[in-house]
C-alpha cells in the first residue's frame, strides 16, 4: 500500500518528537551531572544525586506517602468503580443514560476546584483527618479511569458466558468472581495501573490537602524547587520516569498502548 | 431481585462517592459565593469589577486558547503522519507520545525550568554560539508558560487524533479517489470533516486542561504570570480569602462547563453522523 | 462513453508474497465480467489494481487505449462500488452522489440536474437530504450505485457489493445492478465469492485461485464443461473418481476405476481427455438404482437424506465415498447394495492434475 507523506510533514513530526522527548533527556542528563547545579550536557558523571534522594527525609517520607496514597486511593476507587462499571455494561437498559456521565464528573470539574472544595468542606469543615481527605480525593479523581477502562473491557465481554455459568448452577456472585472477573483481568490491571500513575502524579488535589507532616512527592518536589536548584530534583524525576516506564510496560502487556488512542 | 434494583445497588457506592465528596463540596463552594452580607452577587460584582482579577481571567483564557491552537496544529500534523506509518514505527511513535503523557506534570514542567532558566540550557547554548551577549529572561513570561503547556498537551492531542484518524476507514479515501478527488481534495472534503468531532473533543480537553492548570503556571509563570489556578491557590492558602477563592472556583467551573457543552454541541452540529 | 478493459501479464506482490501471477484479462465494451473465488484468490487485489489503490510489480492495465498502469487513482475515471459502500457519513445522499461531479468542476446547476436524475433513477428521490446513517442497507447500496454511475464512467467496478444485504434484497439488487449496467452499456468488473450471484449477473465469469484465473467463460460453459478439477469442484461436481481408459468397446470407451470396476462411456457423449482422467459428477449425475436393475458403478448405500426433489445417499464405491441421488418414489434402505448409473449430461471428464 502506498501513501506518500509530504516531506515537510515528516520533518515536522521528527521535530515534534524531539520536542516531546528532548526535555526528558535533559532531565536524565542533568541528574547524572557531577555539579552542584543543574546543567546539560552533564559535566562528569555521578550517581551521587540518586543517593542524595535518600539522604533527604522529606523525599523518602513523601515517597512512602505518595505510594500508599496511590495504592489506597486506586484500590478504593476500584472497589467502588468495578461494580458501577459492571452495572453500566450489564444492565444498560435498566439504568438511565446520564449515569455514565456522572462518573466522568471528576474530569469535568476542574481538579483544582475539587481540591479546594475538599479542603474547605472535609478537612476544614467537618474536620476529617487530612490523610483521609487525601485518600477520598485521590479515589475520586481516578474513578473515571477505573470506570472507563474496566468498562471498556466489560463492553467487549459476552455476558451470555456469565448466564451459561448461572444456568449450570453457579450462584451469581460466584459467577462474577469465577467467570466475569478473570475475563476482564486485562482491563482491571490496566485501569489500576493508569489510575495509580494518575494519583502518583497528582498536584491539584494534593496541594490543598497537605499540611504539617503530610505531603506527597510531587508537592514536596514543588516546594524543593522553590528553594534549591540542585540535581536531586532531576534524579527524583528520573525515578518517577522509571515508574512511568513500568506502568507503560504493564499497559502494553494488558490492553496494549494503542488502547490509549481510543 | 429485579435487574433494575441489582443495577442500582451496584452503582450506588460510586454514585454516593461522587455525590457526597464531589457534588456536595463543590456545591458548598458555590454557596459560599452567594453568602456575602453585601448581597448574593456582590462577590461576582467584585470579581468582574476588579481590573487585576479580570486581567488574570483574560490571561488564562489567552494562554489556554493559544495553547489549544498550537497543540491542535502540531498534534494534527503529527497524528496524520503517525497514523500512516507502518506498524512497528507507529507503535514506537505511540510509545514516544505516551511516555511524556504518563510522566507527571511537575517533572515535565521542571524540565522547562532547566531549559529556559537564566543559567539554563537554552541561554548557555545561545551564549556559546554568540547569538546573544546577555542571558535572556525567558522564565516567568507568558511565552514560557505556553511552551510548557503545549509540551503538556501535545501528546494527548496526538493520541486522540491518531485514534480519530485511524477510525476513518481506508475505504473513505479510496472512494474519494475513485470519484476523482486528488489527495488534497480528499483530505479537505472527506478526512477533515470526518475528523472534526474528534478534533473538537481533543481541543476541549486541551483548553479546559490548560485553563485549569496549576503546577505549570506556578513553576514557569510565577507571581507575574498569575493564572486562574495559581490565583485560586493564592487566595485560598496564602491570603485565606475563601470567599474570593470560591468565586474564582465558580468562574472556572462555569467557563469549563460552558466550553464543554458548547463545543460538544458544535461537534454534533458540524458532523451529525460521526458523533 | 464505455471502453474495454485489458489487463496484460499482471504480477502483484504484498511484500514478498506473490498475490497475482501473470494475470491477463480482457473485458469487451459493455460486457460484465465477474471475478469469482474464495478469499485470498486475488480477485479483490485485481480490482484494487485496476482502481489504482495498488501498483502491479509488472504488467499493464489499459482502459480503451489509455494506459492506466501508473496513473494515480483519482485520474482513472472508474466508478467503484465498495463492499462497505464507503458512503461519506458527513454528507447527505445528494452530496454523496454529487461528490464525483464536484471533483470534475461541473457547474452547480448541471450537477444538481444530473444528481437529481440519478437519485430518481435509483428510486431515492424522497431521501435525497438524508445522511447515510439514516438509510437502510438497501438504500445505502443504491446511493453507492448512484454515486458510481453519475460520473458516467467508462468502467464500473463492484467489490462484493451485495455481501452486506439479506438474501431477498440481494436478489433484487443484483437485478437492479444488471439493469442499470445494461441500460448504460457500461463495461463492468464484478468481484464476488457467491457463485449464484456471479452466474446470474455476468456475461462471463473468471474463476480464480491462488492469484490465477482457472477458467474464464460464460456461466453456461463453466457450469456444464469445467476445464479442470478445481473449477469442477467449485461449480458443484462433488464426486471425482479417478479412471483410466483401458479399451475401445464399439462406440464407447471402456474405463476402469479402482477395484477393477469397469464402465462404458459412450463416445457420443464423452471425450476422453487423456488415458488417465477424472470422472466428475454432481450428485444428480449418478442415479441410484437397485442392484438388480442395470449396469453401473456397484455401491453399498450409507446414510440417506431427503433433499426435497430426491433422496441423496452416501455411497461407498471402490473409488471411495460418493454422493448420489435416487428417485423419490423408491427409497432404498441404507446398507443395501445398489448400482450408480451415470447421467451423461451431469458428468464430465477432466484431465488429472499433474
Amino acid at each position: 500500500m502506498k501513501t506518500r507523506i509530504h516531506p515537510v510533514l515528516i520533518v515536522l513530526t521528527v521535530l515534534t518528537f524531539l520536542f516531546l522527548l528532548g526535555p526528558l533527556v535533559v532531565i536524565i542528563g542533568s541528574a547524572l551531572s557531577d555539579t552542584t547545579y543543574l546543567t546539560f550536557p552533564p559535566q562528569g558523571l555521578t550517581l551521587h544525586w540518586f543517593a542524595n534522594i535518600f539522604e533527604i527525609s522529606a523525599f523518602t517520607r513523601t515517597m512512602g506517602t505518595s505510594f500508599m496514597l496511590a495504592v489506597g486511593g486506586t484500590t478504593l476507587s476500584m472497589l467502588i468503580g468495578i461494580p458501577a462499571a459492571y452495572a453500566l455494561a450489564r444492565y444498560r437498559i435498566e439504568l438511565p443514560a446520564f449515569l455514565g456521565n456522572v462518573f466522568v464528573l471528576p474530569i469535568l470539574i476542574p481538579e483544582i476546584v475539587l481540591g479546594f472544595s475538599l479542603m474547605k468542606s472535609l478537612a476544614s469543615g467537618i474536620g476529617l483527618p487530612i490523610t483521609l481527605a487525601l485518600l477520598v480525593g485521590h479515589a475520586l479523581i481516578v474513578l473515571p479511569y477505573t470506570v472507563r477502562v474496566v468498562g471498556a473491557s466489560l463492553n467487549s465481554f459476552d455476558f451470555s458466558i456469565e448466564e451459561a455459568a448461572v444456568s449450570l448452577g453457579c450462584p451469581r456472585i460466584k459467577a462474577f468472581f469465577t467467570v466475569v472477573l478473570p475475563n476482564i483481568r486485562a482491563g482491571i490491571i490496566a485501569g489500576f495501573i493508569l489510575a495509580f500513575i494518575t494519583s502518583l502524579n497528582d498536584v491539584s488535589i494534593s496541594i490543598f490537602l497537605t499540611g504539617p507532616g503530610v505531603s506527597t512527592l510531587p508537592i514536596q518536589l514543588l516546594a524543593h524547587m522553590e528553594q534549591f536548584f540542585d540535581p536531586t530534583i532531576a534524579s527524583v524525576s528520573v525515578l518517577l520516569m522509571g515508574v512511568t516506564v513500568a506502568v507503560m510496560a504493564v499497559v502494553e502487556r494488558t490492553l496494549g498502548l494503542t488502547f490509549l488512542t481510543k | 431481585m429485579s435487574n433494575r434494583l441489582r443495577a442500582w445497588l451496584l452503582a450506588t457506592p460510586a454514585i454516593l462517592l461522587v455525590f457526597i465528596f464531589l457534588g456536595l463540596p463543590v456545591l458548598a463552594t458555590f454557596a459560599t459565593t452567594f453568602g456575602d452580607p453585601k448581597g448574593p452577587f456582590s462577590t461576582y460584582a467584585a470579581f468582574f469589577n476588579s481590573r487585576f482579577r479580570m486581567t488574570v481571567l483574560w490571561r488564562t483564557m489567552e494562554v489556554a486558547l493559544i495553547t489549544t491552537i498550537i497543540s491542535v496544529a502540531i498534534g494534527f500534523c503529527t497524528a496524520w503522519v503517525v497514523a500512516r506509518m507502518p506498524g512497528r514505527i507507529k507503535s514506537l511513535l505511540i510509545i514516544a507520545a505516551v511516555f511524556p503523557l504518563l510522566t507527571g506534570v511537575v517533572v515535565r514542567s521542571f524540565a522547562w525550568l532547566v531549559i529556559l532558566g537564566k543559567n539554563g540550557i537554552l541561554n548557555n547554548f545561545l551564549l556559546s554560539i554568540g547569538a546573544i551577549a546577555e542571558p535572556l529572561s525567558m522564565l516567568y513570561t507568558q511565552g514560557s508558560v505556553i511552551v510548557a503547556m503545549v509540551y503538556l498537551f501535545v501528546p494527548l492531542m496526538i493520541l486522540t487524533l491518531v485514534g480519530v484518524l485511524e477510525g476513518i476507514p481506508q475505504d473513505m479515501t479510496d472512494a474519494a479517489a475513485s470519484l476523482g478527488a486528488t489527495p488534497a481534495a480528499a483530505f479537505r472534503q472527506v478526512v477533515l470533516p470526518m475528523a472534526v468531532p474528534g478534533l473538537i473533543v481533543g481541543a476541549v480537553l486541551v483548553f479546559t486542561g490548560s485553563f485549569t492548570s496549576y503546577a505549570t503556571p506556578q513553576l514557569l509563570g510565577g507571581e507575574r504570570q498569575m493564572m486562574m489556578g495559581t490565583f485560586l491557590y493564592q487566595r485560598a492558602m496564602v491570603t485565606f480569602d475563601w470567599v474570593g477563592a470560591s468565586t474564582i472556583a465558580a468562574v472556572m467551573v462555569v467557563v469549563t462547563l460552558t466550553t464543554v457543552l458548547v463545543m460538544s454541541k458544535a461537534a454534533r452540529k458540524l458532523n451529525p453522523m460521526a458523533g | 462513453m464505455t471502453q474495454s478493459l485489458t489487463l496484460e501479464n499482471i504480477n502483484a506482490h504484498y511484500g514478498t508474497t506473490q498475490v497475482l501471477e501473470n494475470l491477463s484479462l480482457h473485458i469487451a465494451e459493455g460486457e460484465l465480467v465477474s471475478l469469482l473465488g474464495s478469499s485470498g484468490c486475488g480477485k479483490t487485489t485485481t480490482l484494487r489494481l485496476v482502481a489504482g489503490f495498488l501498483e502491479p510489480t509488472s504488467g499493464s492495465i489499459k482502459l480503451g487505449d489509455r494506459d492506466l498502469t501508473r496513473l494515480p487513482a483519482h485520474s482513472r475515471d472508474i466508478g467503484l462500488v465498495f463492499q462497505t459502500y464507503a458512503l461519506f457519513p458527513h454528507l447527505t445522499v445528494r452530496d454523496n452522489v454529487g461528490f464525483g461531479l464536484k471533483q470534475r468542476n461541473i457547474s452547480a446547476a448541471e450537477r444538481k440536474k444530473r444528481v437529481d436524475t440519478m437519485i430518481e433513477r435509483v428510486g431515492l428521490g424522497e431521501l435525497a437530504d438524508r445522511h447515510p446513517a439514516n438509510l437502510s442497507g438497501g438504500q445505502r447500496q443504491r446511493v453507492a450505485l448512484a454515486r458510481a454511475l453519475v460520473i458516467d464512467p467508462p468502467l464500473l467496478m463492484f467489490d462484493e457489493p451485495l455481501s452486506n444485504l439479506d438474501a431477498k434484497l440481494r436478489v433484487d439488487m443484483r437485478v437492479e445492478i444488471r439493469r442499470l449496467q445494461q441500460a448504460n452499456g457500461t463495461t463492468a468488473l464484478y468481484v464476488t465469492h457467491d457463485q449464484e450471484e456471479a452466474f446470474s449477473i455476468s456475461d462471463r465469469v473468471a474463476i480464480m485461485k491462488g492469484g490465477k484465473i482457472m477458467q474464464l467463460d460464460t456461466p453456461e460453459v463453466l457450469y456444464s464443461q469445467p476445464a479442470n478439477a478445481f473449477v469442477a469442484d467449485f461449480v458443484g461436481f462433488d464426486n471425482m473418481i479417478e479412471m483410466e481408459a483401458v479399451a475401445e468397446a464399439g462406440d464407447a470407451v471402456r474405463a476402469q476405476m479402482a477395484g477393477g470396476v469397469q464402465i462404458d462411456l459412450p463416445k457420443s457423449q464423452f471425450t476422453i481427455p487423456s488415458k488417465k482422467f477424472l470422472f466428475a459428477t454432481r450428485p444428480e449425475g449418478l442415479l441410484v438404482e437397485p442392484e438388480s436393475t442395470g449396469s453401473g458403478i456397484p455401491a453399498q448405500l450409507g446414510m440417506r437424506t431427503y433433499i426435497g426433489r430426491a433422496y441423496q445417499y452416501h455411497c461407498e464405491t471402490a473409488g471411495g465415498i460418493v454422493m448420489a441421488n435416487g428417485p423419490q418414489a423408491t427409497p432404498l434402505e441404507s446398507g443395501s447394495a445398489a448400482v450408480l448409473v451415470p447421467q451423461p449430461e451431469q458428468c464430465c471428464l477432466l484431465p488429472t492434475e499433474s
